[in-house]
Order: structure tokens, then sequence, then C-alpha cells
């Protein structure tokens, strides 16, 4: 175990904070699914507890939200101890089905998805306004390419009036991996050449899976910014109509909490239309569940933390907006009575 | 009987999805936030009485350990199955019965988190006043197990004085009821009281009678700085005869105010030796009157004076202090709060003298002790932050509490005002109780005489 790890580890005083709000222990109600619980067995394995079935699905049920974090008053990590025992376990050959699924889709065809075609059929007519050189790349991602490419396609066409490129071969950016406990390495590499070769100094992403990985996992020098972030200041230059609607708005983990973006999909939104929040919102906001694996891995959990996140949704509301492909899916899977959008469908609404 | 057969057994009562023998979770449920550890062999969460009667009466006639666990929360290791057997996590058992706010009053069962159940009062203006740090996190049945309190016990009382009745399962299955839904009733013995408290060494409670109270219609915050504790403990004994009796009155020493500044920069507490926070609730009225006669109390002794502007600023406050006992930990990389020698209480004339005593204590065995708590009722939470790798900050932490808890002995006062003695303080309970613990003994033996019931804590 890394010494960050067991330091970590040792600042938990067990005062049950994380399990007060973990929403995976929320709904299976076993300790070793709360991240206090997950913090234990990530000890206990450094300590020699037998590696078998409940461990596994105890480190592997959690979405890595960092809602625990976030609230920890000791200072504890549980989602980065969480995703490096995962990674000892995975060298030692220990995982889920699951997770060998993830990567060896990932490393052999490039998407997790197990898609097989062409990734960047999506941008179709578009393809002739790909340039080789840009200061800007739209990193379309995995579920842009394959489960949503018309919003990938809208959202370059968007993107292209300011001088954005996108990579001719692009691959998933490794964030699955690297949540589930896998090398990305050979993801990234690849990525990475293309994006240095265009010259671009930002990427830019609508997904909040990508975003964390390539603005934390990516060489340093590159800014990373989110769709919404690039446009929310540019919002003068996008002759926008006011909207009557009213929406809501999903604060995805992986770029809200984790990443401090909560104004920018939010500045969009209210320059369009009426904003009404939902239940639990920011720093606070509650998981759709399917990140860290758990869609893949858990499906039905994944599915209850959805119904359960839908549940914040506020009466009234027309739409509920999101930033994140993967979000907007599994809180499909969560029933709502609205439809879910992406910020660039609300856009795209606006700009009709 | 072998262990399968057991297995079978229970998953019989409560169904395969609610038994777990899984080494992760076992290993999970060996813990509380306390150092006290047990392995249990297995764990459970029932959803009904029947089902806690029916584990329970297996485990009498096969002489197994039943350890009732709410939210694994508890300090003094209260949950951890020591003597090993079986874990009753209750906290699926969290169904508010019944709202009979005409009676002033709630039916619980008890894996329902306190905060959970405020929530559920606060639109009807009523609330459940025992307020615990860990209000957020724990369940009214490991409150009522420890008799637990808080912040607000100064005025309040502790949770005792919230029971009015209880269903306990007994060591042999047999469920009975304590107490009932009047105010007041002498008929017998206060078996009421007898459980509260007893940690789940005599019945297991799955149901509760709560008093609640009508929320006040204001509340204000004081906050006044000292040059050292030892002066804001002369302080409280003033206030507290003044005639006003605060909502809360809380003490904060110098390091503890450093740990809230940098959990929550919001809150952005005066530096100070020490600070007391004051609470005042009632009507607009007796509220003003109230901080107003705190002021005039402290300060001849205070260094300074403010007040909090607003509810945001009084709930950020609130909040942090809250949860500044882990905090407490985020002022070092290297070391960790370790619950121990944490919950003394002294009469609150001794309160500068035992404050003395933990400075002192903590010169003698040179580890830094902070110092925080619910001073206006005595009770003193002292914090010890140590590298948990290293064998020599143990010792000292070790000797530094046994220090505490003898000293807050002989000056009249308790080894633990609210967390309870669990498997942790169980060693002083006859340097405390004395004779006493006799009597705890017999009436332990003539409840649960085969010694299933959370064996090894308390002393009994």
């Amino acid at each position: 175990m890394l010494e960050s790890d067991m330091r970590s580890i040792l600042k938990c005083v067990r005062c049950g904070t994380c399990r007060s709000v973990c929403p995976i222990f929320d709904v299976v109600g076993w300790e070793s699914s709360s991240s206090r619980g997950r913090m234990l067995v990530a000890h206990g394995v450094s300590q020699g507890l037998e590696v078998d079935e409940g461990v596994l699905n105890s480190l592997n049920t959690c979405t890595t939200c960092g809602i625990c974090e976030q609230l920890c008053p000791s200072g504890a990590a549980p989602p980065k101890v969480v995703e490096n025992t995962r990674h000892q376990l995975v060298l030692q050959g220990k995982m889920t089905q699951a997770q060998k699924d993830i990567a060896s889709r990932a490393n052999e065809l490039g998407n997790t998805l197990g898609e097989t075609g062409e990734r960047m059929a999506w941008l179709g007519e578009s393809a002739k306004d790909v340039r080789e050189k840009a200061d800007y790349v739209y990193f379309a991602g995995c579920l842009g390419s394959y489960r949503y490419p018309e919003l990938a396609r809208r959202t370059f066409d968007i993107l292209k009036r300011f001088g954005v490129t996108v990579l001719k071969d692009e691959v998933c950016c490794g964030s699955p991996l690297l949540r589930t406990g896998s090398d990305p390495m050979e993801l990234v590499s690849r990525n990475l050449e293309q994006i240095r070769a265009t010259g671009a100094h930002t990427i830019i992403t609508g997904c909040a899976g990508c975003y964390t990985t390539l603005k934390n996992d990516y060489p340093g020098d590159l800014k990373v910014v989110h769709v919404s972030e690039f446009l929310a200041d540019r919002l003068a230059e996008m002759d926008l109509k006011k909207l009557d609607l009213k929406v809501s708005y999903h604060d995805p983990c992986h770029l809200g909490r984790c990443n401090g973006v909560f104004d920018a999909p939010r500045n969009i939104i209210t320059s369009i239309c009426d904003l009404k929040e939902m239940k639990n919102i920011r720093e606070k906001s509650r998981c759709c569940g399917a990140g860290g694996g758990v869609l893949k891995g858990y499906p039905e959990l994944s599915q209850e933390l959805a119904k359960r996140r839908v549940g914040d949704i506020p009466e009234g509301v027309d739409y509920l907006v999101t930033s994140c492909p993967l979000c907007r899916t599994n809180l499909k899977r969560g029933g709502p009575e609205v439809e879910v959008l992406d910020i660039i469908d609300l856009m795209e609404m606006a700009m009709e | 009987m072998q262990k399968t057969d057991l297995l079978d057994k229970l998953q019989e009562i409560v169904g395969k999805e609610r038994v777990s023998t899984s080494a992760a979770e076992l290993y999970c449920y060996s813990f509380d936030a306390s150092q006290v550890r047990g392995m249990p062999e297995f764990v459970i969460r029932p959803v009904s009485t029947a089902q806690v009667a029916d584990v329970v009466r297996l485990a009498w006639e096969k002489g197994i350990p039943v350890t009732a666990r709410g939210a694994g929360t508890g300090l003094a290791g209260g949950s951890v199955p020591v003597e090993g057997g079986i874990v009753l996590d209750m906290s699926s058992m969290n169904r508010i019965i019944e709202m009979d706010l005409d009676n002033l009053q709630v039916v619980v069962e008890p894996g329902i988190v306190q905060e959970k159940l405020n929530l559920a009062l606060e639109p009807y203006g009523f609330f459940f006043p025992p307020d615990p740090g860990s209000s957020a996190m724990c369940t009214l049945g490991g409150l009522i197990a420890n008799n637990g309190s808080g912040m607000r016990s100064v005025k309040y009382g502790t949770t005792r004085n919230y029971v009015l009745g209880l269903e306990v399962v007994l060591a042999d299955g047999t469920v009975i009821n304590t107490g009932s839904k009047t105010i007041k009733s002498v008929a017998g013995y206060s078996l009421t009281d007898l459980f509260v408290g007893s940690e789940g060494t005599l019945g297991i409670v799955t149901k509760a009678i709560l008093k609640v109270r009508a929320l006040p219609r204001e509340r204000s915050v004081l906050l006044a700085s000292f040059e050292n504790p030892e002066l804001a403990g002369k302080a409280v004994v003033k206030v507290l005869s003044s005639g006003i009796v605060p909502s809360a009155c809380e003490i904060l020493d110098s390091n503890i105010i450093d740990a809230i500044n940098t959990y929550d920069p919001k809150v952005g507490l005066p530096r100070a030796g020490a600070i007391l926070m004051f609470e005042v609730d009632g009507t607009e009225s007796a509220v003003r009157e109230g901080i107003s006669m705190i002021e005039d109390a402290c300060s001849s002794l205070a260094t300074g004076i403010r007040a909090a502007t607003n509810k945001k600023e009084r709930e950020e406050i609130w909040a942090a202090r809250r949860l500044v006992g882990a905090a407490v930990s985020r002022l070092h990389p290297m070391r960790t709060r370790v619950y121990v020698g944490e919950d003394i209480g002294v009469p609150i004339k001794e309160i500068p003298r035992m404050l003395h005593k933990v400075s002192e204590i903590s010169e003698e065995f040179d580890i830094p002790i902070m110092t925080y708590g619910h001073i206006g009722d005595g009770n003193l939470h002292t914090g010890m932050c140590i590298d948990v790798l290293d064998d020599k900050d143990w010792e000292k932490l070790n000797k530094a509490a046994d220090k505490i808890h003898r000293t807050a002995i002989s000056i009249g006062g308790t080894v633990t005002a609210e967390h309870g003695v669990g498997g942790a303080r169980a060693e002083y309970l006859e340097l405390e109780l004395g004779k006493a613990l006799d009597v705890m003994i017999l009436i332990k033996k003539a409840l649960d005489p085969k010694g299933i019931l959370n064996p090894g804590k308390m002393g009994v």
C-alpha cells in the first residue's frame, strides 16, 4: 500500500460522517459498502485480510463520487484509497469480471463500450472542418462518440467557430481504467501524441469523467476546460434566445465536487431560462450512481442510486439538465418524469 | 451446534440477505470509533422486533453473545463484539412509527439517525433536544443505550429525560414494554431508566416512546474569548450562578479554535487562549435578556465578546463545532485524533481545577491535550492526537488518559459523562462506583444470567 494511502486511512477516526452521506451505503446498508467500511477493508487487505468476493464488492461498489472526502472532518481521502487499492489488487490479478472487461475493451478497441465501429463517424459532414493544427481540441469521449453522436457533432459545430479541432484517432481517455484500478498509460499516450501534434494548448470536453482524467492524469501543461466553461465565457458571441422554460441541473461529481466546476453550467442555464435547483447541489450534490465502474459492474445498484437522485428533482421543471453523458445515461435509467438534457441540447434550443 | 447449522437458523429468521459471514463484513463490524476491537461471527440486520426476539432467543439457547449496534459511531467500544458471536446491526429498523405531537411525543424504532428525526419534526415546529456532535450519524438506539447528550444538555438534559417508554427484547427473547405514553407514571420500578444507559447489556431496545419539545422561537449565539481555559472555566461558574440557563455552553481551547478555522475557514473564530460559545434560546425578549446577562457575567474575565450576527453564521459555528472532535486530526499531517480519556465530567465548581490538572498532565506526559466540550455541565472532552504508528506515542497517550480518568474521579467526577463505558472505561467503574458496581452485577445476573448480552462491557 502507498504510504499516502496508509496515512489517509490512519487519519480516519471512524466517526461515521461519510457513512451518513455515502450514496451506495444508503442503498446497500452493510457497513462494508460505506466509505468508512471501504477504508477499513483497504486497511484490512494491507494487513492480510483475504481478498474474496466480499472485499472486491466492498471496494468496487464505490462510485468515487467524493462526497465522503468533501465532508470528512479528519481530512481522509477515501476515493483515492479505493482507486489505489483496486489498482494494487489488479496488479495481483484480483479483480471482478467487470474490471477485466473494462480494461480489455478499452485497450483492444479504444473504448469501454465494446464498440467496433468507426469512432469518429459522429463527425459526419463536419469531418471537413477538422483541422490539422488548432489551439483547442474537442475531446468527444467514448459516450459522445458512440452513444450520443448527434450531441458530439452539434457540440463540435458550435465549437468549431472558435478555432477548435478534434483528434482523428481519439481513443478512450483512460478514465474507466483509472477508476477501476487498471493502467491507462497506453490510451493516454495515444491521445497525448495526437494532442501534441495539433499544437493545442487547451482540451475541451463535455464529459465529467474525461474532464477529471484529462485534467488530473494528463501532463499538467495542458489546459482542460469543460465545454460549459468554454462556452460560458463566450455567451456574448452566442446570440442565445431566452426560453420560457424552467429547468433543474444535476452536478456531475467529477466535474463539480471533484474539480469545482459549478458556476459555468449554471451561468449558461440562467442566461437562457429559469433554474430551479435540485434538493442536493454543488459540493453536496448526490451521485447519479454511474461512476467508478459501478454502472458496468453493479447495474441494478447503479440504477437504484439514479432513482434516488431523480427523487431530488424539484416539482414544476420542464427538463433536468446535466453536463456529463454518463450521468445523463444513468439519470434516464432512474426514470425521471422529465427529459434529461445535456447542457448543449439546451443551448441548441436557445439557438434555434 | 455447528456454525453452518446456526447460519441456517439465522437465515431462516431474517432471510439470507440479512445475515453476513463475509470476512470483509465481519472485519468492518469489529470496529467502532474507539480503540476497542472484537471480531463477530455473524452480522445480522433485522427489520422487526420479532426478528430480534427470535435471534436473541436462539442465542440464549445456544449461549452465543449478542451485541447490538447502531451506526457504530461510539467512542467506547459499546457496539464492538469483544467476545465474538452475533452483531445485531439495528440501523435498518429506522422508522418513525408515530408522530403524536398533540401529546408532545414520537414513537420510533432504534435505528433512525438523530438528525433524521429532527428533520422530520422541524416542519411541525418540534425537536428532539439531545444533540451530540454525531447527530448526523448516530442512531437513537445508540443514544438511548449510552444515555447520550451533547451540546444542549446544559439546558435540556440528557436522552434519559426524553424517554417515556421502551420496547425491549430481554436475554431470553421475551419482549417487554416499559414506561407508558403518560408524562408521569410511578407504577413500579422505573425500568425505562434502568435500560437507558445500559449499553445493550440488559436488553435490546426495539422501540422507544420519546418526548419532543416545541422549537424555540429564537436562538442567539455569543462567543467570549479568554486568555486561558481556566479563566473561561471561572466565567462559566459565574454565568451559571447568575440565574441564566444557556441552551449551550461550550469551551474551545486554542488548538480547537485552530482546528475549527482549518476545517471551515468561513467560521473565522477569533484567536484566543480559549473561547466560550454560549447559545440562548426561547422567546425574543428572553434571548435578548439572557445574552445581555451572559455578557455582564463574562465582562470582567473575557478579552473579547462577539455575537453571531445571523442564522447562517450560527449554523456554521455549530456545524464546525459538532465535527471538531475528528477535525483536530487536520492540525498535523502525521497525527490522528485518538479517542481515549476523552469524556470526563466534573462538578461545575471543579471545572477550573480540572482544566488546570489537564494542563499539568499534558506537561507531565509531554503530550499536547486539547480541550473542548460541554463545559456548562462539567463535561470536558480532552483530545489527544498521536502518530498512530509510533508505539511511544501510544504509551504516552494511554498513561495520560489513565491519569485524566483517575484525576476526574478523585475530585468527585466521572470517567464518562456521555460517551459510555463500553470496553474502554470498564476498568474504572469499581474505583468510581465502589459497592454500587456490585449492585449492577446483581442486576446483570438477574436479567442476563447466561451473560450473552454485550459481554465484556461496563464492568459487569
